[in-house]
């Protein structure tokens, strides 16, 4: 018995302190996850019985199909012009100009700060009597009347690139860092000008940064809820859909939610796996 | 002082240490020199303690410490990345084995300050490692190892990770310290230039075994076997067969000329041999001069200037390249058609 | 021709770049901060209707209702409670794991490691409900240990992922060293390991605490009366429409961020924080 506990011990120590961490998974992740499931394919408020139906309704009906392509739709723009508001910015700030790390103190900002405050103070800068219109008409009154950016879909769009963008940021400054300058001064002595150094070497080897970074952007774009359900007004993307259907509704709809979190879940992993497969393999080129 | 007793070590299917027999003697430096992966830093890791022999028993100073923890094994160790404690200053650093030993704070602060002043880093006490140099860093590790004044000095490589410059300056300074301080030491290193300037004695291993151990000269001079013999130094290698035995002398057949080489005990007719010999022990003279003791007929094929030595090779009639060091003084130029001469002293003798 | 004066105008632009790059810097700067700005204003000013960039009056009214009619000094409680048992027990978990996860060898480590960093990447509500009524079952809503636990889950992979890298990085040698010096494990331990995790522990706990502060989603599933945290009472304020103290809690609840960020902003360069995330 002695001599197996010997050989054995360090594998018995390594699952001991791994323990923890499975049980933390399993029990508040996996395990509530599946209840979800589960709960999702039940009648309405029953606790016995299976049914799709949840899933046929919220496949079938045109509402929830707005819902869907809504999330789509923010969480694509906001990836999109996270990337092209990233690029430029940390092309910047590479050259380390004076007071650069006041400015990439500035990125982490959104990331620190509760969603909820955000789109307070979100809403208070863009309403109708807010700062930025108060700007417009004091500084640019061509511009003609309010522009109503609360409560619109661009307006959303706006305050999802400013809570999210930083992902895309960090990851692409920290790719750009992590390039061999040896690299692009060879490209300079080949004969290429600033530009094509940038189209033709830069860009493409910091894509997958970009791409990392990107990826957590669209994650947490398309699981927004503190932001649009303050922000969102009549727009309600799947995460505060899903909480609606068990705030609004009296009593609340837990299977009709849960189904609605497992589908979204779902298109996550899936998004996730495809991003994989398509990023490993551009990697192994 | 240090007894390795038929040490051997293996991972998995791999035998680092295969049945090493290894003696160091107080107060000596013993290098132990090998290839990348010949087993070298295994024994010294069964020293330390920081491997366990799968067979047979180390012992420190007459004591078996196979079983011994290596906290109590009294020793002091250089490392090849210097380890350093990252989170302790210089002075920090060098107190901390006498820490650990519970020494009054006054005699503790004593002997730090003269392992400083051996190094030559007064001044520094307050800096972080990071803050210095790697030879600076590689000086503290010495006085951290120095500072309780331990039985054994192990040094694990380490001056792989300075420049070369650096590393022959702390060549010395290594040397000295040793000397000075009348200390056992065990160096590790796969640089030959290294272990032949700084040793003692060297053992050489190669594959887990160990190959020969003998002084500098006796290494580089007689090497045991056909590994030894071209990792020490440069050699010219030639296969013959022995033609006659006369005495103490012996003929060997190389390609068709005939050498003449020391004889040694075992030799018979007829034996296939390998022949060496350095390439500056090769002489080389002009073609009009008298003949020799094993001189043949060559022609310069390569010249390469080196300024202290240069290198040639050179062609034998029987088609053998030679490679051959001079010292200058004389210098031929490609094409020309010398006479070369392998003193026969000079030919070492390997059986196959 | 038309070609020329773009160019030139491209030129000018490029020769200028210096501008236009602070320009850049200074309007995403006010773009990020004027939120916060706005608020801060706000929650000192009275009988502000907009139409003007600053408020009439200054007030401190709205302080005085948040601490004494939405009672923050009690939400505050709750929220640092619930903070501190989270970081305990990420922590512990990120300890445990991360040792095992850099120190160990483990087969389909990477693999392992985006499980491990999936409770992060889908978003709390697939499987708060889940939560929720799992909590409900155990009579663990409304308690500060259950919502501490639903917190875990989010903080709890990150713990793993800063701890393992701080031990992945912890160098062999060096505590070989220190037995060669004569220090026993135990003494090891404490003179040489703990000092050299200190740095990657305290990451952690920062990271942690950050999370489980800010936290809405979960904490909305799981909380009650008693479990009021800062992030939903405020939730609750904006539900009840009343700006100005709502702007008054957000700054309240802001300023550890501000701090932290301040903290984090010294020791790390910000770029290394999601360094991790590299791997995805």
């Amino acid at each position: 018995m002695k001599k197996w506990w010997t050989k054995h011990s360090t594998l018995l120590v390594t699952l001991l302190l791994l323990l923890p961490g499975f049980l933390t998974f399993f029990g508040l992740f996996f395990y509530p996850f599946v209840t979800t499931v589960l709960l999702s394919l039940r009648p309405e408020g029953q606790k016995t019985g299976w049914t799709l139906q949840h899933y046929i309704t919220f496949v079938s009906e045109p509402h929830y199909r707005e819902v869907v392509v809504l999330t789509f739709t923010l969480a694509i723009a906001t990836t999109l012009l996270s990337i092209f508001l990233s690029i430029p910015l940390s092309l910047i700030l590479r050259r380390k100009l004076r007071g650069h790390r006041f400015f990439r103190t500035m990125i982490l900002v959104p990331l620190v700060v509760p969603g909820m405050i955000a789109a307070l103070g979100l809403l208070l800068i863009y309403g109708n009597r807010g700062w930025f219109n108060l700007f417009l008409r004091d500084v640019l009154p061509f511009i003609n009347g309010p522009l109503r950016i609360n409560y619109t879909v661009q307006g959303l769009i706006l305050f999802y690139v400013w809570l999210y963008f930083p992902y895309t940021c960090l990851t692409t400054l920290s790719a750009l860092e992590g390039l061999d300058p040896g690299i692009e001064e060879a490209a300079e002595v080949s004969g290429a000008n600033r530009w094509k150094v940038l189209r033709h070497i830069v860009l493409p080897l910091i894509m997958p940064g970009v791409l990392a970074g990107s990826v957590l952007t669209f994650m947490a774009s398309f699981g927004a809820f503190s932001i649009p359900l303050i922000a969102g007004g009549n727009f309600r993307p799947l995460a505060v859909e899903v909480y609606k259907q068990i705030e609004i509704f009296i009593p609340g709809r837990w299977s009709m939610g849960s189904a609605m979190a497992v589908m979204m879940g779902l298109m996550q992993v899936l998004f996730l796996s495809v991003y994989m497969r398509f990023f490993r393999t551009e990697r192994i080129q | 002082m240090i007894e390795l007793q038929n040490v051997t070590k293996r991972y998995g299917s791999l035998v680092a240490n295969d049945c090493v027999n290894l003696q160091i003697w107080r107060g000596e430096l013993l290098t132990l020199l090998g290839p990348s992966g010949c087993g070298k830093t295994t024994a010294l890791r069964c020293i330390t303690g920081h491997q366990r022999p799968d067979e047979g028993r180390v012992f420190i100073d007459g004591q078996d410490v196979t079983d011994v923890p290596t906290y109590r094994r009294e020793l002091g160790m250089v490392f090849q990345n210097f380890a350093l404690f990252p989170h302790m200053t210089v002075y920090q650093n060098v107190e901390f084995p006498l820490m650990i030993r519970s020494l009054a704070r006054e005699k503790r602060r004593e002997m730090v300050r003269d392992a400083l002043r051996l190094i030559r880093m007064e001044g520094l006490e307050g800096r972080y490692p990071r803050q210095l140099s790697g030879g600076q860093q590689q000086r503290v590790g010495l006085a951290r190892a120095l500072v309780y004044r331990p039985k054994v000095l192990l040094l694990d490589e380490p001056l792989s990770n300075l420049d070369a410059k650096l590393r022959e300056e702390m060549r010395f300074e290594i040397r000295e310290l040793v000397s000075q301080l009348r200390m056992t030491a065990v160096y590790v290193t796969h640089d030959q230039s290294e272990a032949l300037a700084l040793s003692d004695r060297v053992a050489i291993m190669n594959a887990g075994r160990l190959q020969q151990v003998g002084t500098p000269r006796e290494i580089y001079e007689q090497p045991a076997n056909l590994f030894i013999a071209g990792f020490i130094g440069l050699s010219d290698f030639f296969e013959g067969q022995v033609v006659a035995v006369e005495g103490d002398r012996a003929q060997v057949a190389v390609r068709g000329l005939e050498l003449a080489v020391p004889a040694r005990a075992g030799m018979s007719s007829g034996q296939p041999v390998t022949l060496f010999i350095r390439p500056n022990d090769v002489v080389l003279m002009d073609e009009s001069a008298d003949a020799a003791e094993n001189a043949f007929q060559g022609r310069v094929d390569k010249v390469t200037y080196l300024g202290d030595i240069v290198d040639y090779r050179v062609l034998l009639a029987n088609d053998l390249e030679l490679r051959v060091q001079t010292d200058g003084r004389k210098l031929y130029s490609p094409g020309s058609s010398i006479q070369v001469c392998l003193p026969a002293e000079r030919c070492h003798v390997l059986a196959q | 021709m038309m070609w020329d004066t773009l160019r030139r105008y491209v030129r000018g632009l490029w020769n200028g770049r210096f501008i236009l790059a602070y320009t850049l810097l200074v309007s995403l700067s006010l773009f990020i901060i004027t939120p916060f700005l706005l608020i801060l204003v706000k929650s000192l000013g009275k009988e502000w209707f907009g139409y003007r960039w600053l408020p009439p009056k200054v007030t401190l009214d709205w302080y005085k209702w948040a601490f004494e009619i939405a009672r923050v000094p009690e939400v505050m409680k709750n929220t640092l409670i619930i903070a501190a048992l989270a970081i305990l027990m990420s922590t512990t978990i990120g300890i445990c794991s991360g040792w095992a996860f850099g120190r160990r060898h483990l087969p389909g480590k990477e693999a392992l490691m985006s499980i491990v960093l999936l409770p992060r990447m889908i978003p709390p509500i697939t499987y708060a409900l889940g939560v929720a009524q799992i909590f409900y079952a155990l009579k663990l809503v409304d308690t500060h240990f259950g919502v501490a636990l639903a917190h875990v889950s989010i903080c709890a992979p990150f713990a793993i992922l800063v701890l393992s890298s701080t031990f992945q990085s912890l160098d062999d040698r060096v505590l070989e060293a220190a037995g060669v010096c004569g220090a026993s494990p135990v003494r090891t331990f404490f003179h040489v390991t703990l000092p050299m995790i200190m740095p990657g522990i305290l990451s952690s706990m920062i990271f942690t605490f950050s999370t489980s502060y800010n936290e809405l989603t979960l904490t909305l599933m799981t909380y009650g009366p008693d479990t009021i945290t800062l992030p939903v009472r405020t939730y609750l304020a904006v539900g009840l429409g009343y700006w100005e103290v709502t702007s008054a809690m957000s700054v309240i609840l802001v300023i550890p961020s501000f701090l932290i960020l301040i903290l984090i902003q010294r020791r790390v360069a910000p770029e290394k924080l999601l360094g991790g995330f590299k791997g995805l």
